[in-house]
C-alpha cells in the first residue's frame, strides 16, 4: 500500500537492528542499533566522514544496508522503494526541481502518485500556507531565495505526510542568520505536526537545540545515545564530552587518588568515581565550571593569553601547570591580562573522570 | 560603463567621453564588420547568383545579376527530376530520422554512462569515443557491402542508419556530460517522490538536460542535411537522390556546360530549414555546449 496520505495523526516510530554498510571493503557504518519513538525529534550529529548521512540514506532507502533491517511504523521497509517507506526527505542542496513552479514541486509526489487534482490542490495550499509561501507558488526556484527555497523543498516533504521527516544538513547552505529562523520554523513545524524526524548536522549548536534524542555518531558506530541533558552532562567518553558543548570541555591528565586528583603537582578533591581508587586519569571539566578559588581553597594555577569579550560572558584563553590548553567562560565582569597567573579550581561534581581508551569512569 | 567610470575618477586621466575610449570603440565595429560582410558574403553571392537571367546563369562571373532579375535558375531546378519539394522531402527524413534516432540512442546511453555502474564502463567509453578518429571515408566501403547484405543499399532507411552511427560517439559524450551536470540530489528526490525507470527519464531528467538534447540532435540534423559522399555511394535511384546529390545532378547544363544559376537556387533552398532551425534553438544550444564547463 502506498502510505502517502491519511495517516498524519499515526506517529510512526523507527528501529535500526544491527544495521551494516559497506561500500567495497570499506565498512561505513557498523552495527547499528537505535530505537526511535514516535513524534520524537532525533538529531544525528558528528564529524564529516562518521557516516551519519548514509545512515540517513539507508533509512531513506536511497542506499541498500549491507546487512541489518529497518522498520518504520511496525512495518520491515529493509528491502521496499523509498517512495513507499512512509518518509520524506529535505536535502541539503534543496534538490528541487528547477524547471517546475514552486506549486509543482510541492505536488510532485501525488501527482505521480496520480492522486485527484483537487486532493492535490489542498495539500499543496495548506502546506504552502504553513511555511509562507502562498505568494511564491508560481514562481520557479530559481527566482527564489536560498531560505525561500529550503522551506520549499520543507513543502515538498511535508505534503507527502510522512510518516517520519529525514532532514539532510538542511540550514547547512544558509547564512547564519537565516540559519537560526529556519531552525526556529523547523521546530515549531514539529511542535505543530508532531511527526517523527531525523535529522542530520555536524553543527552541535543545531543538534542541542532541535533534538528530543541526540545520537553521537563517529567512524561508523553510535558513541552514545541520549538527551541534550544527559549527552551534555553525563557523556560516556571522552569524544561525546569534547564534541558536545561550546566552548569544548577542557581536558587534563590527571592522577587519582583516593577521593583527590594531582593536576601539575597541585592536589584538590576529585570526582567521585567507584570503581577505580587509584591511577592516572583524563580529567573533564567545562569551561563555565572553572572558577578563581577563593582564598584558602586548593587550586590549580591558569596562565592567560587572552580574554574574548563577549558581552554577555568573558571567555579566558591559557593553559594549566603542565601546557594543557585550557578555556575559562566567565562572567562579563572578568578581567585579565594575557600573562597573568589566576588561581582556579572546580567543585568535583562538575568533574569527569575518562580512563586511558577514553571511556568514562564513573 | 566600468571603464569610463574608472578614467573619471583618475584625475590624472584624459577627460570624461574624451578621445581614447571612443576610438576604441570604432576600430571594434569596423574590426567587427569586416568580420561580419566576409562570413556573409559568400552566402550574399550564392542567393544573389540564384536570381540571374538563363543567359548569366552558365557563367561562373559575376556571381549576381547585371542584365536582369529571373526566377528561372529556380524553375529549371524544379523542373529537374522529380520536383525540388520530393528531394527535399528526401533529405528532410532522412535528417530528421537521424536525429530522432540519434537522440533515441544517445540519451539513454548518456544517462547509463553517467548515472550507472557497470564493468569495463570506462574502457567502453573511451572506445565509442575513439572511433571519432577513424576516417568515415575509409569504412564506407564495408558499410555500403553491409547495407548492401541487409538488403538496404539505396534506401533511406540506410543511409539514416550510417548517419547516426557517424553520429553517436559525439552525442553520447554531450548526454553523459549534460546527465553528469544534472545534481544527484534531484533524482534521489525524485525518486522518494515516486518516480522510476523511464519515467525518471522523460519526466524529470528529461526537462533537465533539454538543452544537450537539442544540441545533439541539431548537429545531427545539419551534418545528415548536408552530408554528400555517403549519399553519393549509397543512393544510385535518382528519386532517392538527397538535396547535395541532387545539387551534382542538376548543374550539368547543355553540352557539358555547368548550370551554376540552378546548383546555387538549390543552395540557396538548402540553407533555409538550417537557418530557420538554427534561430530557433539557438538559446537552447548555446547552453547546451556550454554546459557543465563551468560550475
Amino acid at each position: 500500500m502506498n502510505r502517502i496520505g491519511d495517516n498524519a495523526t499515526v506517529t510512526a516510530g523507527l528501529s535500526l537492528k544491527r544495521v551494516h554498510k559497506s561500500f567495497g571493503s570499506i565498512e561505513v557504518l557498523k552495527d547499528i542499533n537505535l530505537n526511535i519513538k514516535g513524534g520524537e525529534f532525533v538529531v544525528f550529529v558528528g564529524p564529516s566522514g562518521c557516516g551519519k548521512s548514509t545512515l540517513l540514506r539507508l533509512i531513506a532507502g536511497l542506499e541498500e544496508v549491507t546487512a541489518g533491517e529497518i522498520i518504520i511504523s511496525g512495518r520491515d521497509v529493509t528491502d521496499t522503494d523509498p517512495s513507499r517507506r512512509g518518509i520524506a526527505m529535505v536535502f541539503q542542496s534543496y534538490a528541487l526541481y528547477p524547471h517546475m513552479s514552486v506549486a509543482e514541486n510541492m505536488g510532485f509526489s501525488l501527482k505521480v502518485a496520480r492522486r485527484p487534482k483537487d486532493e492535490l490542490r489542498r495539500k499543496v495550499e495548506k502546506a504552502a500556507g504553513t511555511l509562507r509561501l502562498t505568494d511564491y507558488l508560481d514562481r520557479r526556484p530559481g527566482q527564489l531565495s536560498g531560505g525561500q527555497r529550503q522551506r520549499v523543498a520543507i513543502g515538498r516533504a511535508i505534503v507527502r505526510d510522512p510518516d517520519v521527516f529525514l532532514f539532510d544538513e538542511p540550514l547547512s547552505n544558509l547564512d547564519a542568520e537565516l540559519r537560526v529562523e529556519m531552525r526556529i520554523e523547523i521546530a515549531r513545524l514539529h511542535r505543530e505536526l508532531g511527526n517523527t524526524m531525523v535529522y542530520v548536522t555536524h553543527d552541535q549548536t543545531e543538534a542541542m537545540t532541535l533534538a528530543d534524542k541526540i545520537v553521537v555518531l563517529r567512524a561508523g558506530r553510535i558513541e552514545q545515545v541520549g538527551t541534550r541533558e544527559e549527552l551534555y552532562d553525563d557523556p560516556d567518553n571522552i569524544f561525546v564530552a569534547g564534541f558536545i558543548g561550546s566552548p569544548k570541555m577542557n581536558f587534563f591528565s590527571a592522577r587519582l587518588d583516593g577521593g583527590e586528583i594531582e593536576i601539575g603537582g597541585h592536589r584538590l578533591p576529585g570526582p567521585a568515581v567507584k570503581t577505580l581508587s587509584k591511577g592516572e586519569i583524563t580529567l573533564g571539566v567545562r569551561p563555565e565550571h572553572l572558577r578563581l578559588a577563593e582564598k584558602g581553597e586548593p587550586f590549580f594555577p591558569f596562565r592567560v593569553k587572552f580574554a574574548e569579550f563577549l558581552g554577555g560572558a568573558t571567555y579566558l584563553y591559557g593553559d594549566v601547570g603542565d601546557g594543557a590548553l585550557c578555556t575559562i567562560a566567565s562572567d562579563r565582569k572578568t578581567q585579565a591580562k594575557a600573562g597573568t597567573e589566576l588561581r582556579v579550581m572546580a567543585d568535583p561534581k562538575f568533574m569527569t573522570a575518562f580512563d586511558d581508551k577514553g571511556v568514562r569512569v564513573r | 560603463m566600468t571603464a569610463t567610470t574608472i578614467v573619471g575618477q583618475d584625475a590624472a586621466a584624459p577627460p570624461r567621453g574624451g578621445g581614447r575610449i571612443k576610438y576604441h570603440r570604432w576600430i571594434f565595429h569596423i574590426a567587427a564588420a569586416l568580420v561580419a560582410i566576409l562570413f556573409l558574403a559568400p552566402i550574399f553571392w550564392v542567393v544573389a547568383a540564384g536570381f540571374r537571367l538563363p543567359s548569366e546563369a552558365l557563367q561562373p562571373l559575376p556571381p549576381w545579376p547585371t542584365e536582369g532579375f529571373s526566377f528561372d535558375s529556380y524553375v529549371r531546378l524544379e523542373n529537374y527530376g522529380q520536383s525540388i519539394l520530393h528531394y527535399t522531402m528526401n533529405s528532410a527524413i532522412v535528417s530528421v530520422g537521424t536525429a530522432l534516432l540519434t537522440i533515441g540512442v544517445a540519451v539513454p546511453a548518456g544517462y547509463s554512462f553517467s548515472r550507472y555502474h557497470f564493468p569495463l564502463k570506462g574502457l567502453v567509453f573511451v572506445l565509442i569515443l575513439s572511433t571519432i578518429m577513424i576516417p568515415f571515408q575509409s569504412i564506407l566501403t564495408p558499410l555500403f557491402l553491409l547495407l548492401a547484405k541487409m538488403g538496404l543499399q539505396n534506401t533511406l532507411l540506410g543511409l539514416i542508419l550510417i548517419y547516426t552511427t557517424l553520429q553517436l560517439p559525439f552525442s553520447v559524450f554531450m548526454m553523459r556530460n549534460a546527465f553528469d551536470a544534472v545534481p544527484k540530489e534531484i533524482e534521489e528526490a525524485a525518486r522518494i517522490d515516486g518516480v522510476k525507470g523511464i519515467r525518471m527519464l522523460v519526466q524529470v531528467m528529461g526537462r533537465l538536460v533539454l538543452p544537450g538534447i537539442v544540441t545533439v540532435g541539431l548537429f545531427a540534423f545539419l551534418n545528415a542535411w548536408n552530408e554528400f559522399l555517403a549519399a553519393l555511394v549509397l543512393l544510385t535511384d535518382q528519386d532517392k537522390f538527397t538535396l547535395p546529390v541532387l545539387m551534382t545532378a542538376v548543374r550539368y547544363g547543355r553540352y557539358g556546360s555547368v548550370d551554376w544559376g540552378a546548383v546555387q537556387a538549390g543552395v540557396t533552398i538548402m540553407m533555409i530549414p538550417c537557418l530557420i532551425l538554427f534561430l530557433i534553438l539557438q538559446r537552447s544550444y548555446i547552453r547546451g555546449l556550454t554546459a557543465g564547463a563551468v560550475k
